[in-house]
Parts: structure tokens; sequence; C-alpha cells
């Protein structure tokens, strides 16, 4: 090893989108002159383009395909089955990933002179100095710097359950090397990344199963919306376990057998694969945070300031590893360029609350702000009206009137708070709700706004004006 | 009084000129005491009164803010 330190004048634990976003920050920043360590394991550009975001966008995307076309909605289109080969597809995703990963990471870090990669964990021996190790536990190098963030992410969870490693499962880190269509499948948790993996595998043909522990999905969202989203998967196909707990998990043949507990009492399912998708937990416990005197949460999440501090003066945090309730790619960016602004001297501070979430199933799922529940709990009352989308033009064209909408004001000068969509585009449209939130719109700032008619976006219009008249008795140009 | 030394990363230096705005804009500072300044290392040491001013706040110091095309962070936190 060359044991002599490093010195930069920032160090990154991480090589994933938050790091990323303040590599390049920093450097426009200096103007290129900041050298900047950026530490991590596995392929550039960490969760996000490898794991997360894009290959589990491109395989529902695929699924659609196959599925749409098999579940016409309009008058006289008929039924057409779809050839595909799935390993093909699984191809071309990891193909895709492949190029994504070398167009927006691999090709862009080159660019960047003042930034030096190194492949390794790094751990903290002081406040400024980490050293970083091999897959063998060898030391390779050890770096300095005078700012420090740690952005190292977070990796999915694997509950002790009876069986499940000798039995054997995947998870949102190794689905992406499959080439065969499990025929039929158990996914263990009904959050986001289960019910998109889960909705893919179901359109392309598997028999899924979910197994959740809490009684209802998606818990963060309006309960309208999780359960009207329930049904639509219900509708297609999907089997839902609510309020279960996984007791055993054995092999019985060529099948993988799951044992459950449910008010009904035990119950079992006999599948081709498991899914593991009961959450994630950050990569925080071989970073030595005690050394460095970085406070943690019960869960080793980071705690930080709205400015991305931590508790240790010069080191900061950004993304997955990080306190909150969100964990997203936009976030993980946005706390990395906040992280590197506040280090050149800026009072830059996340904004968590006009931050838009979604879940990319069909329909979709997206919100940004406060639940209704949220705002009442904090301040007593609330307003809200909810807008099936059975009563707008265009989804009523398309057939797809699976959906509402849903906005929350302050009932004292209805100013927009929160707004959650079930929607086929419903990740396109929140950007309305992420302005109305953030730049504290009212009601009539939306209605005063010119929509496409017909389109899904009018919908938002729709929810709005349903807070000042009845939508049953307004034609369909009224302003 | 508190005299504390503070040391700066400072960017975008490129000549003596440089070095002389960076000075002079950081000697102005309420609670600044001494500023030594070198371009080679891009870095400066800045003496100050910390009962006046905390060392962060020197980030702030105009010369640092666009559209000067200098910027700064802490060395030693
Ligand atoms: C299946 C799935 C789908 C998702 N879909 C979406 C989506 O559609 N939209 C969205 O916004 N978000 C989505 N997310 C979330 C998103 O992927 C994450 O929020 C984001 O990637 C987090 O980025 P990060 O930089 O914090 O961490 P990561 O990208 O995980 O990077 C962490 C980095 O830290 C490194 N590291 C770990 N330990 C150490 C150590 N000790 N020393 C040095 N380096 C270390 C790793 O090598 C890695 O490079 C999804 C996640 C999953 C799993």
């Amino acid at each position: 090893m060359n044991s002599e330190v490093q010195k930069f004048d920032l160090v990154i634990l991480g090589r994933g989108a938050a790091a990323f976003s303040a590599a390049i920050k920093a450097s426009e920043l200096s103007n290129g002159e900041m050298t900047i360590a950026m530490i991590g394991v596995g392929p550039l550009g960490g969760t996000c383009v490898n794991f997360g975001c894009v290959p589990s966008k491109y395989l529902l995307e695929a699924s659609h395909s196959v599925f749409r076309p098999e579940h016409p909605r309009m008058a006289g289109i008929h039924t057409t089955m779809v050839k595909y080969e799935f390993s093909e597809v699984m191809e071309g995703l990891r193909s895709y990933v492949g190029h994504a990963r070398d167009t927006k990471y691999a090709k862009v870090i080159e660019n960047y002179s003042n930034v030096s990669l190194f492949t390794g964990l790094g751990k903290f021996v002081d406040k400024k100095t980490v050293v970083v190790s091999d897959s063998n536990g060898k030391d390779v190098a050890v770096v300095s710097g005078s700012n420090m963030l740690i952005a190292t992410g977070s990796h999915p969870t694997v509950p002790n359950i009876e069986g499940l490693k000798e039995t054997g499962f995947l998870t949102s880190d190794t689905i992406w090397g499959i080439n065969d269509l499990p025929e039929s499948v158990a996914i263990i948790g009904g959050g986001a990344i289960g019910l998109e993996l889960g909705q893919a595998l179901l359109h392309f043909g598997s028999k899924v199963t979910v197994i959740e522990a809490l009684d209802s999905l998606l818990p963060q969202t309006e309960p309208e919306i999780g359960s009207a989203l329930k049904m639509y998967l219900e509708e297609e196909g999907m089997k839902f376990y609510m309020r279960a707990r996984v007791s055993k998990i054995n092999k019985n043949g060529g099948m993988k057998s799951v044992e459950f507990i449910t008010h009904k009492g035990n119950e079992k399912i006999d599948v081709q694969e498991i899914i593991i998708a009961t959450g994630r937990q950050p990569n925080t416990e071989y970073l030595d945070l005690k050394t460095a005197g970085v406070d943690t949460d019960p869960r080793g999440l980071i705690i930080t300031s709205r400015t991305m501090k931590t508790s240790a003066s010069g080191i900061y945090a950004a993304g997955d590893c990080v306190s909150k309730k969100m964990f997203l790619e936009t976030l993980a960016a946005r706390e990395g360029v906040t992280a590197v602004s506040n280090m050149f001297g800026e009072d830059m501070k996340i904004d968590y609350e006009s931050a838009t979430w979604a879940v990319f199933t069909n329909p979709q799922v997206a919100g940004v702000g406060m639940t209704e529940n949220e705002f009442s709990r904090k301040n007593g009352s609330c307003s809200c009206r909810i807008f099936s989308l059975e009563n707008l033009t265009k989804a009523s064209i398309t057939g797809e009137t699976e959906g509402i909408i849903k906005i929350t004001v302050d009932p004292k000068d209805n100013t927009v708070v929160g707004m959650q969509i079930l929607a086929p585009n419903a990740t396109d449209i929140i950007t309305e709700g992420a302005y109305a939130v953030g730049k504290g719109y009212k009601i009539d700032d939306i209605i005063a706004t010119s929509h496409i008619f017909p389109s899904i976006s009018e919908g938002v219009k729709l929810a709005a004006q349903s807070f000042i008249r009845d939508l049953s008795k307004m034609a369909c140009c009224v302003e | 009084m508190k005299e504390e030394r503070v040391k700066l990363r400072i960017y975008g230096m490129t000549c003596d000129d440089c070095v002389n705005t960076v000075s002079h804009g950081l000697k102005k500072q309420d609670g600044v005491l001494d500023v030594k300044i070198s371009l080679k290392d891009g870095s400066g040491e800045i003496e100050i009164d910390s009962d006046k001013i905390e060392p962060e706040k020197l980030l702030k110091n105009e010369v640092f803010e666009k559209p000067s095309h200098y910027r700064a962070t802490l060395m030693d936190q």
C-alpha cells in the first residue's frame, strides 16, 4: 500500500448520484481547481443507474409494451398477443444500463482531471482521514481532505427468515441478472420497489403474489390512492396478502415454499422465485463514524441539518445514507449540491417539503407536500378534494380512467399544501404540484393557468375547480 | 479579543494581482486582523478576532461572491 497520505481539498465517500452531483458542483464552483477524491466499490454511478431507477423503469416500460396490446381499451381494437423473448429483453436492459452508466457517469467523470477515483471501501481513521481497503480487506490508500462528504448510499435489507438464505432469493440488486421469466413469484414487501418489480413481472406473464406486513400499500400515500392502486393491481391479477408475516421458507422440489401468518392463521404458497423488497439500510456500518464524530439515528442513518452538515465540523452527508423520509435519486443529487455549496460558504438548505416522489406502476403514483392527514394533524383542519379520472375527457377517450387526483389546501387562504396523483402519467404532471407547493400557489392560480384540453394534466385544473364548484354541473370548457 | 488563525483554500488566483485583490477584500472585513496569501498553494492564512467574526463568515466575503470568480473553502475545521 502507498501509506503516504494523499491530500485532497474534498474527499467523497461514494460514487453514486449524490457523489457525482457533489463532485461536479464542486468542480464548477472552483473552476476545476478543487482536488477531489471519490471512493467507492461496484459500478460507477451507484444504485440509480445500475440497480435502481434506470433498470426498473426499463423493465416496467418493456412489460407495458407486452401487456397493453393484450389488454386493449378502445372499441374495435382487438387483443393482440405480443411475441417477446424475455432473455433478450434482459439483455437489452443490461446493455442500456451499461450505455447509461458510460455516457452519464464514466465518460463524464473522465472530463474532470481534478477528480481521482479510488476503488475500495473507505473507513475513517480520524475526522479528516480515510483508509481505503480493497475487497480482500487490504488497505490500498490513505486519503485526507479539508472537507469530507459521506455519500455511501444504502443496500437492500434481508430479513431474518428461517430457510430464506438456504432457499435463495432475488433482491433489487440481483434481479437484473436473470434471463428466464419466473413462472410465479412471491414478493415480500409491498413498497414502491416491490410493486414496481411485481407489476413488471406480472405484465410479462408471471403469477405475482405480494406479501405485506402492513395493512395498506404505500403508507406514505393518501389512503384513497393506496387502496385504489391495490384494487387496480388486483384486477390485473396480482395477489395480495396484507398484515402477513413470513415465518419460514424452504425448497420444495423445483419450487420455493413461503409460509406466512395472516389473520386466517398459517398459510403457504409455492412459487418459482422469491423477491425480497422489505426496505433498504444505509451503508454506514463500515465507516467507523464514531471515530469521525458523526452522529447517526437508531437505523444507522446519518443525522444532518438541512444544510447537509453532520455533527462533525467539515463533514457533510448526502443521499440514501442520510436520515430523512424519502430516498430518491433526485434528493440525493440535490443534497450533494447543497453540501458542496455550503462548503463554499453559501446558505443553501434542502427543501424536502416540495420534493416530488413517485411509484412507477401503471397507473403511476406521484406526490408532493403534505397529505390531508399530515396537514390536519399539524394545523387542526384542512380542506381537500378528490377528482376521479372517470370525469376526465382524455382518460375516458383512452379508457384509462383508473386514477384520482387529490389536492389538499390550507383552508385559511386556499394555498396548496399537498397534491397526490394516481394516473397513467402522474410522474410527469406532478411537477405542477411541485410548483404549487414550493411557490405557495393558491387554488385560483391553478385554475387561472392554461391547461391543454383534452389532457391528463387538465385533471389537475378540474381537481382545483372542484374546490369552488360542483363539477357535475360544469360543461367541459368552463374556466 | 480572541485571536484565531484560519486557513483558507482559495480558488481562482492566477497572478499577483489576484493575490492583492483577495488580500485587500479580506483585510476590509470586520474582525480580520491579518492576511497572508500564497499564490503557489492557492491558500491563505487569516488572523481573525473570533469574538467578532466566525471563520465561515470569511467565505461570504465580497471577494468570494459573484461576479468575482474567486472562491474559498475552510481547510482546518
Ligand atoms: C429498485 C430501485 C428503484 C428506484 N427507482 C427510483 C426512481 O425511479 N426514482 C428515484 O428518484 N429514485 C429511485 N430509487 C432510489 C435511488 O436509486 C437512490 O435514492 C439513489 O440512487 C441514492 O444515491 P446515493 O448516491 O445516495 O447512493 P448510491 O447510488 O447507492 O451510491 C453509494 C455509493 O457509496 C459507495 N460506498 C458504500 N460504502 C462505502 C464506503 N464505506 N466507502 C466508500 N464508498 C462506499 C458505493 O460503492 C456507491 O458507489 C430506486 C432505488 C431502487 C433500489
